[in-house]
């Protein structure tokens, strides 16, 4: 297509836009709202993702070794581990005497309880902490590691872990089914709002077709003012829910509760990229498939 | 240059607009189709612009059977013609000189091509006066005459007028006529569909009339109906 007719086609669309000021204003209101629903999942969904992640990094698998492993030993069992490949994420060992401290710490001004633990007494296990790349593959890493020599006892926090995959993919299926009726309401809004503005035009349609305009040539305006509501209500929807999602993680980020726990939430502009780029694509695509729905009627002269 | 071969065009609900119709119009000719409200005038004028398909025989048009034309190809075959209606059909929101623009901007013309040919053929109807006019500014002999501008500016080999004049006084529809007529004698086709039996007597052009979608006179210079 030549450049001018291009420049043409994008400037009958907008005029489109305008002449249909009501109807544009009522589907950019309604594409907004739909939006911003999905939006708001999709925010929490990528939330809950950092969260799981945050928490399978601090949720490891504790190994307890046997007490007469030797140095070599312990070593082994360490490249074993970390032989599992990809899925392990760190192994840190935990000597005899760090277990000890520990738990003296959390006994606090009674820790001297413990004092005669101290040294060869000492009954607290050497461990490793294992953490993962995936909390799912916690029960399948654990099962490899029972086969291993001189492991003695494995502890996980099993049903933490798996509450918290099940809520990340419970949000998941969410975020899926909302994605899917976002796309068949603003399918139907955008259809109806060209259908509108191609009714307006009728006249200059049946003009075009005399003249020997082809399809093609046709369409273009309202598939580009289809683009242009799927667009502007992109990032309209964008800049709303930027601003109100700061506003609340201000709020509840910093809470004690959270903090306490050491879980992080995500800043919007982390997920700025993922959002812009699905928003757009979805208002281009819409735009699109919308107003080719509404224009197959009115082509057959 | 146009060319009927025993076509039929049979409705979908049962009636039979034309009927077994046969005739050729050469370039350069100027032919009149003339006959009563509903005798097949309008569906001949459809079927050579493929808004109506033939039921039966064959539509050539510039060497082109246009029967199984796959219908990508129509816009195409429709700017080798430019169509005249009764009623205009002038974009209200646009001025005369967009109106005219509008078809070349369909057919994807360049800019200066545009800014060259829209004047000349403004100034070939008598308006180049009134560019910047609406519609709704003129009289209806001047709106016509920018549909006939509008119909002009792509260079078509035919022009195809369904009563051109019908919506206009004497007066005014003879203007129409001297344009046709001075368009047609540049060597361009017209076929003007129409019942105004004083034009057709005094025009002295080829008549071919129509009755109830049958082909009853074909004259190479005639009048309105065979007794005049």
């Amino acid at each position: 297509m030549k450049f001018n007719s291009f420049t043409y086609l994008v400037s009958e669309g907008f005029k489109n836009v305008f002449k249909n000021k009501k109807a544009s204003m009522a589907s950019l209101v309604t594409m907004i709202c739909a939006m911003i629903m999905f939006g708001i999942f999709f925010v929490l969904g990528e939330n809950a993702n950092y969260v799981v992640e945050q928490v399978s990094s601090t949720q490891g698998i504790e190994v307890f070794i046997v007490n007469d492993a030797t140095d070599e030993q312990i070593s082994q069992l360490e490249s074993e581990i970390w032989a599992l490949g990809d899925k392990i994420a760190t192994v840190t060992f935990v000597s005899k005497q760090e277990a000890l401290e520990s738990m003296k710490e959390s006994l606090g001004s009674d820790s001297d309880l413990l004092d005669v633990y101290e040294g060869d007494n000492n009954i607290f296990p050497a461990s490793f902490v294992v953490t993962l790349s995936d909390l799912s593959y916690s029960s399948e890493v654990e099962q490899e590691i029972w086969q291993m020599d001189y492991v003695k006892n494995i502890q996980s926090s099993d049903q933490t872990i798996d509450t918290l995959i099940r809520i990340a993919n419970g949000v998941k299926i969410a975020i899926g089914v909302i994605f899917v009726f976002l796309i068949i309401i603003a399918i139907a809004i955008i259809s109806n709002t060209i259908k509108l503005s191609v009714h307006a035009r009728r006249k200059e349609i049946s003009i075009m077709k005399y003249v020997g305009a082809t399809n093609g040539f046709i369409r273009g305006p309202f598939i580009i003012e289809g683009i242009i509501i799927g667009v502007v209500s992109s990032v309209i929807t964008l800049l709303i829910l930027g601003t109100g999602y700061d506003l609340l993680i201000d709020k509840i980020g910093n809470s004690s509760v959270l903090q306490t726990m050491g879980i992080q939430l995500l800043q919007f502009s982390d997920m700025l990229q993922t959002i812009t780029i699905v928003f757009l694509a979805l208002g281009i695509g819409i735009g699109v498939i919308g107003s080719s729905i509404s224009m197959k009627k009115y082509l057959e002269v | 240059m146009i060319e009927f071969k025993n076509v039929s065009k049979i409705y979908v609900t049962g009636t039979e607009a034309v009927h077994n119709a046969t005739f050729t119009i050469e370039k350069g000719e100027f032919a009149f189709l003339v006959g009563p409200s509903g005798s097949g005038k309008s569906t001949i004028i459809k079927l050579i612009l493929k808004e109506e398909e033939a039921s039966r025989g064959n539509i050539i048009i510039n060497g082109k059977d246009i029967t199984y034309l796959r219908q990508k190809r129509v816009p195409y075959l429709r700017r080798s013609m430019g169509v005249v209606f009764q009623d205009f059909r002038l974009l209200p929101d646009r001025t005369v000189y967009d109106n005219v623009a509008f078809a070349m901007h369909i057919v994807r013309a360049t800019p200066k091509h545009i800014r060259r040919q829209v004047p000349m053929v403004l100034s070939l109807v008598g308006l180049s006066n009134k560019a910047k006019m609406y519609p709704n500014e003129l009289s209806g002999g001047e709106q016509q005459r920018v549909a006939l501008a509008r119909a002009l500016v792509n260079n078509p080999s035919m022009i195809i007028a369904d009563e051109p004049t019908g919506n206009l006084d004497p007066e005014t529809a003879w203007d129409i006529m001297n344009l046709l007529n001075e368009i047609n004698a540049r060597g361009t086709t017209v076929v003007m569909a129409t019942h105004a039996k004083d034009i057709v007597n005094k025009m002295k052009k080829r008549v071919i009339q129509i009755e109830k979608g049958v082909i009853v006179r074909d004259d190479k210079r005639g009048g309105y109906s065979s007794e005049v």
